[in-house]
């Protein structure tokens, strides 16, 4: 099982959903108007008038196998959209309940 | 959920909410009233009490004096005035705006009441009346006739007075100059006193022979009948047949002693109407009908009478006030027209894009739809007010919806999808919307607690484009974002097709503009303290013009009308008077083809009739009513005619005082208001002759003016009376008294009405008096005879002597202290500086300790609005300081944005002076409105020079690129609102100068100040700024340091 971490441009929500349920993944967490900002470029997301976007992000744990293919939507879908600013990030799940 | 988020999401509930609210205001729009002004009801109560008999001076201290003590503790009392003249006190109580009448009127009838008991036993109850608008008649006709004239009175009353009467919301109708049938018995004195008889005899023996009575019943048999006694007149022949002695057998009929003619009672009055015989009517409305609405049912109403009144009898319309009011609605609905195609253009120039403009277009009628909303729930109209309101806020309503739309469009280009781009595009800038919408409302809803004319006046424009502006924002929270989802494209358009090269050639166009400010920018930023020098000399500069511009009340207006008054000398025969009127006449509808109807009226009509308030009626005096063509059909306005006019009445020797009233505007300034520019030097002071003296200095004084004209002083000169002194020690001895002695001269010079005759169903006055021959000379007064207790006749002169005396013809006072007035007219010139020179020649008068002198008349009220406007004027700078200072979170940024506002005055000033407008209370409203609209401009740029700072560009870097990113909207929110006013300012129509010099006023202060906001600001900005960074180094030293 992994973790996948998807942080957003709240504006992309719908489609990053939609990527979601086209995929047949069910269980997510969701977390609105997060703030952030990009390590390299991309400007910060912080809600201020001064950067006045914000962020959603996803966690969904997913079988491993899923992985590949959601990240591979996920990059083509932030190509289409690339000042928007989208990141996924994988990471291992060790154990649950 | 946020109110955006749910907009886009349910877009039909957002569109029928939309078209619920456009039904609405339709509907209000449809049931709206129109009027000229919103309603005024001046809070003037009058006082009027007859006096019969006492001349000026009896009458002021017997009356005026008592009632006006009387009246000293009333709440709310602003100002007393009163005018005492022969048989009548009138005192004008002029309270506080918006006290409360009907209180005032009873605290007014109780201290009459308790001041009654005072004055002398003869004096009739004094009436109290209310002054409200509906007194200024809605519409006067006129009634010329030839054949029937005589009849014409009776005429009138069936087929014209009782029908309109009729109509809903007609008030009162007056007659002025109808001539009444009468039957006058003109008795020969010398044949009266060969038969041993009296006038009040033979008054007593035709009241006795005229008279029906029922005189029982009687049983006859087995009925019951009543029996009546049938004495009336059958007709008019009878009278003079009747016997009124029987001398040594002789049978006396009055025939023998007096001639009887049934015609028409003295005629006192000259009335034409373009020269023919004439009869007014004026007809009033009822205080709260609406005068368009009565005007049209009265004219549709009156196309029906004309058919049925004989076919000489000609009904014309003399004066309409509708027409001027619907001419000048119309016009500036025009105007509105153009200013929302104006705006339009501007966006579609600005966008480039046909949907986004469609978008923003849309936000425009619903926003001012709910202007109408508000005027229908509040009782208001459709005024010039309500429409100029509207104007403005034309050029408001959009910006709002322009920030938002630009914002979702720039989304829209990164490659967001519709939905999420237009609510999360609406969301980060709905609060900088709402906060820009909050410094208009900082400045127009003070207007709305504005107090006096001007809170009257200006209170409906406060709250129109308050609520039209708040309706845009919610507008442009909800319909404009859900708009943008369903029809806002952004693909780049093609260069080929017509959109497209509109798009590209305004783009083009733009950037080429955007490369020239952004030069101009850096320059000046690098060169900030010569910047501030320049706009320093712009500014002081600017405010030696306003010495340049005049001042004035109000702008008086071109309605078509133009009346006129021309006083011969006191005493003058009404015959004498008659030949001036026509010779006038004949010059007047010869010299000036503008005219459509000149009425002319000369003498008094009723006496006691209160028509007196609005006009001055006597035997030496002409009145004139010009109904001039429409002004499209004329080349010179009513102000130039006015001119030519006083010309020719100048030329005529006989005349001693007139005036010419362009717009009849009189009247209404009797109520506190109406346009034009008068002065009225007030000279308080209780000696006559001291007061005569001064009065008359300054009418000389006013006279070498240049500009001032009708120099009238208002207490006219003494006239010539002739008194009766009785001797008492002779009168008493025959058995005579004062009040017998004054009844048998009355009688005989003024006559008695004695009986009524009557003829279906109407009565005409029997009066007997002395045929005229007997009543024109001392001689014949000297001659009366007067028939003693004892049976004896004696002749008047046994007892009294006539005496020539003079006596002042009418006595005025103000708050106690008696007044004159010297008024003056002006045009060419403004009241400021008429003051200013009449200021300058009073130090070298000699005017004694004991006299006061105030300036009044448009004066006084442009002292009061002004003082209002400008305590508006600061009252809005703190607001909108304050409503920035949130906004920013700043003390000095809110400052910064200020430094637009001076240069906004200078622009104000700048236009007022090429467009040769005036400072009225009018452009002041104007430059109230400024404060609100050319802070924008500046919240725009500064707003966005801190987010470039904070996004970490060095102070310079920011302040040019935020100049140059920002030109647009700036450039686009201005233009939107200048061009919005072009229109009101190069309509010349019915109307057009009473809203020109607001819309020249926004239109100079706004372009002016955007130019110089557009480099100054950033300059000063970068002022501060570079001060800021200095002190911050410092502190960071200091920290080192320690």
């Amino acid at each position: 099982m992994k973790a996948v971490y998807i942080i957003y441009n709240q504006s992309l929500t719908e489609e990053v959903q939609e990527i979601l349920d086209k995929l047949s993944i069910r269980g997510y967490t969701q977390w609105t108007g997060v703030t952030g900002r990009g390590s390299v470029k991309g400007e910060p997301h912080e809600g201020t008038h001064t950067w006045p976007e914000l962020n959603n992000a996803h966690l969904t744990i997913i079988e491993d196998a899923q992985v590949d293919t959601l990240l591979n939507k996920l990059k083509s879908f932030n190509k289409s959209i690339e000042e928007q600013g989208l990141r996924a990030f994988v990471w291992d799940i060790v154990n649950m309940v | 959920m946020s109110l955006y988020s749910t907009a886009v999401k349910k877009p039909i509930s957002t569109i029928m909410i939309t078209i619920g609210v456009v039904i609405l205001g339709i509907f209000s729009y449809l049931q709206l009233p129109v009027d000229f002004f919103p309603k005024i009801d001046p809070p003037i109560i009058s006082v009027f009490t007859f006096y019969p008999g006492a001349n000026a001076a009896d009458v002021e201290e017997n009356i005026t004096r008592k009632l006006e003590d009387g009246f000293g503790s009333l709440s709310n009392l602003k100002k007393i005035t009163s005018k005492s003249k022969d048989n009548l006190s009138s005192i004008t109580l002029e309270f506080e705006w918006g006290s409360n009448l009907d209180e005032a009127t009873n605290e007014v009838r109780n201290a009459v009441g308790m001041a009654e008991r005072n004055l002398p036993e003869e004096v009739e109850s004094p009436t109290i009346l209310k002054i409200n608008t509906g007194m200024i008649p809605v519409i006067v006709l006129s009634v010329t006739s030839t054949e029937s004239y005589e009849g014409i009175k009776d005429i009138i009353d069936k087929k014209l007075v009782q029908p309109l009467n009729r109509i809903e919301g007609v008030g009162n109708i007056i007659q002025m100059g109808a001539p009444t049938r009468a039957i006058m018995v003109d008795v020969d004195p010398r044949k009266l006193d060969a038969y041993n008889l009296t006038v009040e005899q033979i008054s007593g023996i035709l009241a006795a022979n005229n008279l029906n009575l029922p005189s029982g019943n009687l049983e006859m048999g087995s009925s019951d009948l009543p029996l009546r006694l049938q004495g009336q007149f059958e007709n008019s022949d009878i009278i003079k047949n009747i016997i009124i002695s029987n001398r040594n057998g002789n049978t006396v009929y009055l025939k023998d002693v007096a001639t009887v003619s049934d015609g028409l009672k003295d005629v006192k009055t000259y009335e034409r109407a373009n020269g023919r015989k004439n009869v007014r009517i004026m007809i009033q409305k009822q205080s709260d009908a609406n005068t368009v609405t009565v005007a049209d049912k009265v004219k549709e109403k009156l196309a029906q009478l004309e058919q049925k009144l004989p076919p000489d009898v000609k009904v014309n319309i003399l004066l309409d006030t509708s027409t001027n009011t619907i001419a000048s609605i119309n016009n500036l609905s025009e105007t509105l027209i153009y200013a929302l195609l104006f705006v339009v253009l501007v966006v579609m120039l600005f966008l480039g894009r046909g949907r986004a403009t469609l978008i923003i277009s849309l936000s425009i009628p619903i926003s001012l739809i709910s202007g109408f909303i508000y005027m229908y729930l509040s009782g208001g109209t459709i005024n010039i007010i309500t429409l100029s309101s509207l104007s403005i806020a034309i050029g408001m309503v959009v910006d709002d919806s322009i920030v938002v739309l630009e914002n979702i469009t720039k989304k829209l280009e990164k490659g967001g999808f519709a939905r999420e781009s237009a609510i999360y595009g609406t969301s980060e800038v709905s609060l900088a919307v709402i906060a820009s919408t909050l410094t208009i409302v900082a400045v127009f809803l003070p207007l709305t607690m504005l107090g006096g004319i001007t809170g009257i006046l200006f209170r409906p424009l406060g709250w129109v484009v308050t609520i039209s502006v708040i309706t845009s924002v919610i507008v442009s929270l909800t319909l404009v974002p859900m708009l943008s989802t369903k029809i806002l494209k952004t693909n780049t358009p093609d260069r080929k097709k017509i959109g497209g090269k509109i798009y590209w050639f305004s783009q083009n166009l733009l950037e080429k503009l955007d490369i020239i400010f952004e030069k101009i920018l850096s320059w000046a930023v690098g060169h900030r303290w010569a910047v501030i020098g320049i706009a320093s000399v712009i500014f002081i500069s600017s405010m030696f013009f306003v010495k340049l511009i005049g001042t004035e009340f109000m702008p008086a207006s071109d309605n078509d009308r133009i009346s006129a008054e021309v006083k011969l000398a006191q005493g003058t025969k009404l015959d004498v008077t008659v030949l001036t009127a026509q010779h006038l006449d004949s010059i007047f509808r010869e010299k000036y083809s503008e005219i459509d109807i000149v009425s002319t009226s000369a003498g008094v009509g009723d006496e006691n009739s209160l028509s007196a308030i609005f006009s001055e009626t006597g035997n030496y005096i002409i009145n004139y009513t010009f109904k001039m063509k429409p002004l499209k059909e004329r080349q010179r306005d009513i102000f130039q005619i006015a001119d030519e006019m006083r010309k020719d009445i100048e030329k005529l020797p006989e005349v001693e005082k007139f005036y010419v009233d362009p717009g009849s505007s009189r009247g209404s300034a009797a109520m506190g208001m109406g346009g034009g520019s008068n002065l009225e030097v007030k000279i308080y002071g209780n000696d006559f002759d001291e007061t005569n003296l001064v009065s008359e200095k300054i009418d000389r004084v006013l006279k070498n003016i240049e500009g001032t004209k009708d120099v009238l002083i208002s207490r006219d000169k003494e006239k010539t009376e002739l008194q009766l002194v009785l001797d008492n020690a002779k009168m008493t001895s025959f058995g005579l008294n004062t009040a017998s002695v004054a009844t048998v001269v009355r009688n005989r010079i003024n006559g008695v009405v004695s009986t009524k005759y009557k003829e279906d169903g109407n009565e005409y006055e029997v009066i007997v008096r002395y045929d005229e021959q007997y009543r024109q000379s001392t001689e014949d007064i000297n001659n009366i005879s007067i028939m003693t207790p004892s049976g004896k006749l004696i002749k008047l002169s046994e007892i009294a002597s006539l005496k020539r005396f003079y006596s002042p013809p009418n006595i005025e006072r103000e708050n106690k202290v008696r007044m004159v007035k010297v008024s003056s007219a002006l045009s060419g010139t403004d009241v400021g500086t008429v003051i200013a020179t009449v200021q300058n020649e009073m130090k070298n008068m000699d005017i004694p300790n004991d006299v006061d002198i105030e300036f009044g008349g448009s004066a006084e009220n442009m002292a009061d609005s002004f003082r209002d406007l400008i305590m508006l004027i600061i009252l809005s700078l703190v607001l909108v300081y304050i409503v920035m200072a949130s906004q920013f979170e700043s003390l000095t940024e809110p400052f910064i944005i200020m430094f637009s506002i001076p240069f906004a005055f200078t622009g104000v000033f700048l236009a007022l002076y090429i467009f040769g407008s005036t400072i009225n209370v009018i452009s002041l409203i104007g430059i109230v409105m400024l404060i609100g609209i050319v802070v924008k401009n500046g919240i725009i740029l500064v707003d966005y020079t801190n987010l470039l700072v904070d996004r970490g560009y060095s102070l310079k870097q920011a302040t040019i690129s935020a100049g140059r990113s920002r030109l647009r909207p700036v450039l686009m929110t201005s233009l939107t609102m200048i061009l919005a006013m072009i229109p009101m300012i190069v309509t010349t129509g019915s109307g057009s100068e009473m809203w020109r010099p607001m819309a020249i006023a926004i239109f100079g202060g706004l372009t002016f100040s955007t130019v110089v906001t557009l480099i100054l600001i950033p300059t000063i900005y970068a002022i501060f700024g570079v001060g800021k960074i200095k002190r911050e180094r410092r502190t960071n030293k200091k920290i080192q340091t320690n």
